[in-house]
């Protein structure tokens, strides 16, 4: 038996007649200590302030609310429970939790309502005790070290070969931790051939997309959907792989298809909208990203992206027809928003106002003029690299609201710090013919190539030489700069003399403008920790 | 009005009434059992007490049930196998039915034939399933009702046994039209092995898949239900 006296419980529910019943439940099984809660962002600060045991949460808090799948999430991530604490999901029905799981995290059981006491008692005494059982492998994911998940997993199964299948997820997580791609593959397609669980076919699908192998991924996640079809993890992971393949029509339908099964999933929402206004879905746009906004309202993932889609959305819906007086509201909504909660970022500054200005140049030309000229004018002064894809919408709007020089001298900057990826060169000549900016970087480019040909090929001062030419002719190219440092930082910061550090310092610096979204910002980050030893 | 005018889809009508209904049911269940709590030892437990409990526990099986089947018939019922301990499993199913059990003078027990044995199957799917089973057995069983668990071969095999009539007898022998949803008139019992039949199915390891099947007999001498998981 448990020793309930000890134990403390946060209850979380908004039905105040629920958190009564099961406080009373609990007081008649010995527990002392028991608080509740509303709403998820109430749990959470009480979570942040006092240790839980246990954790009753229920999983839906009404529209707009945190849901108790993103309160796992929160408390998770930002570290606020062991994972020796106790959390379970209180759900009306049986399923509508399920399709939640398969995610990263997932609460240790599931609750229907209603339940009794004997329900209540026998679902905790059991999960302690299997908690008990894991305490070595929680223990060593509290730490995150993985290597010790890892032994602790091996321990148990040893200790009693019957245990293996709890340790599953564990062992897989952690080789994934531990980047142990082979093993992991390996183990993975060892369970799915004997016993297929969604989690397995999702970290399948997940390592081989990560590894390049995408028709075996994509293969994977098919045969996954057709044994799981109501798993919308899997259809989260199928629509990365089209994507990547340049299959942008089925991958939407297959976000589509995972929204219909999972609505409450900002990320997902905002990702479909991207991918409907990529495939020119005005409508299916409109309707993920106006979704995405106001389940993000609350959720950690809130991103001023999204507002800047929603409007761009419901801009090119109403296309040549124009825009009926209740869009311009919502567009002025959601972009107000930008502009109020992000005062200090230039780049979000100028693309709501000229996102603004674009959905009332014919209704308000005067105003779209307005706001344009405070665009260019905060733009000018712009420090900040833009990512390719806003400078290329910023560009195609000054375009479109006749300011044609300044378009074209975003797009050149673009060309500038972008210049090395094919598929960004390839949307500025959608835009513009000029050969000052589609050739100007070519021969940088092709040095940069030779430099990392040079670079691989382990002769170390060629590619330094090559990069230099390369980083002079275009002094704001940001994978030109990375690799002038890298090739520099290769022979060990200490071995550098003070003018090649300095070149390396002054190179990373330059990168430092670039929006830290970049999928290199994190490259930039290793080096220039390298580079300056903070 | 047109002849193509489409009309209520009324099969998405019940289920969310349903849902509906079962969010109602839970409320009820949850505010009764907490008024119970307070009333005074000797008028607990009074024989109505033991029709509300089987009453309450009925309903929302039947409930569950039709979720199920709408969910089966969208081909949208979620399927999440995972391990499962059986001591827990069975345990946790008795728990749910504590109170009916008390007030019918039930005596339920269990047996799982080696300790810590796991299954491999979906908690929630297979949960409802034996649930509905054990509520039928209630209704039916004199002072006895007992859930085995075990392997035979490569196959989880979990029973429910009880110590009433028994299943009629052509029930049993037409179990393979309950099954397949041919019979379908015989009310909730015969809904319930469809249902039961068609989670059992889902279940499949290698291309072996689950199955059910009814009998009398066992140890009590009453109805005997058994569900096959691969």
């Amino acid at each position: 038996m448990l020793a309930w006296n000890q134990k403390s419980f946060l209850i979380v529910d908004d039905f105040s007649d629920f958190r009564s019943s099961v406080r009373s439940m609990l007081r008649e099984l010995g527990v002392k200590e028991v608080d509740t809660a509303d709403t998820g962002e109430q749990a959470l600060k009480m979570c942040s302030q006092k240790r839980y045991d246990f954790i009753l949460h229920d999983f839906n808090l009404g529209d707009g609310k945190k849901n108790g799948q993103q309160v796992l999430e929160d408390l998770m991530t930002d570290k606020l429970i062991s994972h020796e604490s106790v959390f379970v999901m209180v759900t009306a029905e049986n399923s509508q939790a399920m399709v939640m799981s398969a995610l990263e995290w997932e609460p240790d059981a599931y609750l229907t309502k209603p339940f009794n006491r004997a329900s209540l008692a026998q679902r905790l005494e059991k999960i302690v005790q299997r908690k008990n059982l894991l305490k070595p492998i929680l223990q060593a994911l509290d730490c995150g070290k993985p290597a010790e998940v890892l032994a602790a997993c091996v321990n148990l199964t040893k200790q009693d070969p019957r245990f293996a299948p709890l340790c599953l997820r564990y062992k897989a997580d952690a080789l994934r931790d531990l980047n142990q791609h082979e093993p992991l593959e390996a183990f993975l397609k060892s369970i799915l051939a004997d016993r297929p669980q969604p989690w397995a076919f999702a970290a399948l699908g997940k390592l081989l997309f990560k590894r390049g192998r995408n028709a075996e991924a994509q293969t994977v996640y098919e045969e996954a959907i057709r044994t799981f079809n109501t798993m919308p993890v899997l259809f989260d992971g199928l629509a990365d792989v089209l994507m990547a393949s340049g299959d942008n029509r089925r991958a939407q339908k297959m976000l589509e298809e995972a929204v219909r099964l999972s609505p409450y999933a900002v990320r997902r929402q905002r990702l479909l909208g991207k991918l409907a206004l990529e495939n020119q879905d005005f409508d299916g746009a409109s309707k993920a990203y106006r979704q995405a906004v106001s389940q993000g309202q609350f959720s950690r993932f809130k991103d001023p992206e999204t507002n800047l889609g929603l409007a761009q959305a419901l801009i090119s819906r109403g296309g040549e027809r124009g825009l009926d007086a209740r869009t311009r509201v919502e567009i002025n909504q959601t972009l107000s928003e930008v502009a109020k909660e992000h005062t200090n970022d230039a780049g979000l500054q100028v693309r709501a106002r000229l996102m603004k200005a674009t959905s009332v140049a014919s209704s308000d030309p005067e105003m779209a003029a307005k706001l344009t000229e405070q665009a260019m004018a905060r733009l000018e002064g712009m420090e900040q690299f833009l990512s390719a894809d806003a400078a290329l919408a910023v560009a195609s709007q000054l375009k479109q609201l006749g300011q044609e020089a300044a378009g074209a001298g975003v797009l050149k900057s673009c060309a500038e710090i972008y210049g090395d990826d094919p598929t960004v060169m390839q949307s500025i000549a959608k835009q513009t013919d000029d050969p000052e900016i589609l050739s100007a970087g070519k021969a940088a480019v092709d040095l940069n190539m030779q430099g990392i040909r040079s670079y691989r090929a382990g002769k170390l001062g060629e590619a330094q030489d090559m990069f230099r030419q390369a980083l002079a002719l275009q002094p704001k190219n940001i994978s030109i700069a990375l690799n002038m440092a890298q090739s520099l930082l290769h022979m060990g910061v200490q071995n550098l003399d003070t003018a090649s550090l300095q070149e390396c310092q002054n190179s990373l610096k330059m990168v430092g403008k670039m929006p830290d979204t970049d999928p290199r910002y994190d490259r930039y980050q290793k080096l220039r920790l390298r580079a300056f030893g903070e | 009005m047109t002849d193509q005018q489409p009309g209520l889809d009324f099969s998405m009508v019940i289920a969310s009434t349903v849902h509906d209904m079962k969010n109602s049911l839970a409320s009820l269940i949850q505010a009764h059992g907490q008024w119970i709590r307070q009333l005074p030892e000797a008028q607990r437990g009074t024989p109505e007490q033991g029709v509300i409990d089987y009453e309450f526990a009925h309903l929302n099986g039947m409930l569950v049930q039709l979720l199920g089947l709408y969910k089966l018939g969208v081909n949208q019922l979620p399927l999440r196998p995972d391990y499962h301990e059986l001591d827990d499993f069975i345990e946790a199913q008795l728990a749910l039915h504590q109170e009916v059990l008390d007030s019918r003078g039930i005596a339920a027990r269990f047996e799982v034939d080696d300790f810590g044995l796991l299954g491999f199957f979906d908690r929630e799917l297979v949960g409802s399933v034996i649930s509905n089973v054990v509520i039928n057995a209630i209704r039916y069983a004199r002072g006895e009702v007992l859930i085995k668990a075990g392997q035979i071969g490569e196959q989880l095999v979990i029973t429910v046994n009880d110590d009433g009539p028994g299943f009629p007898e052509h029930m049993i022998e037409q179990q393979s039209d309950y099954v397949l949803g041919i019979n379908q008139s015989s009310g909730s019992t015969g809904l319930g092995l469809y249902f039961a039949a068609n989670i059992a199915r889902q279940h499949q390891r290698q291309g072996v898949h689950g199955h059910i099947e009814i009998a009398n007999g066992g140890e009590l001498g009453g109805g005997l239900f058994s569900i096959y998981l691969p």
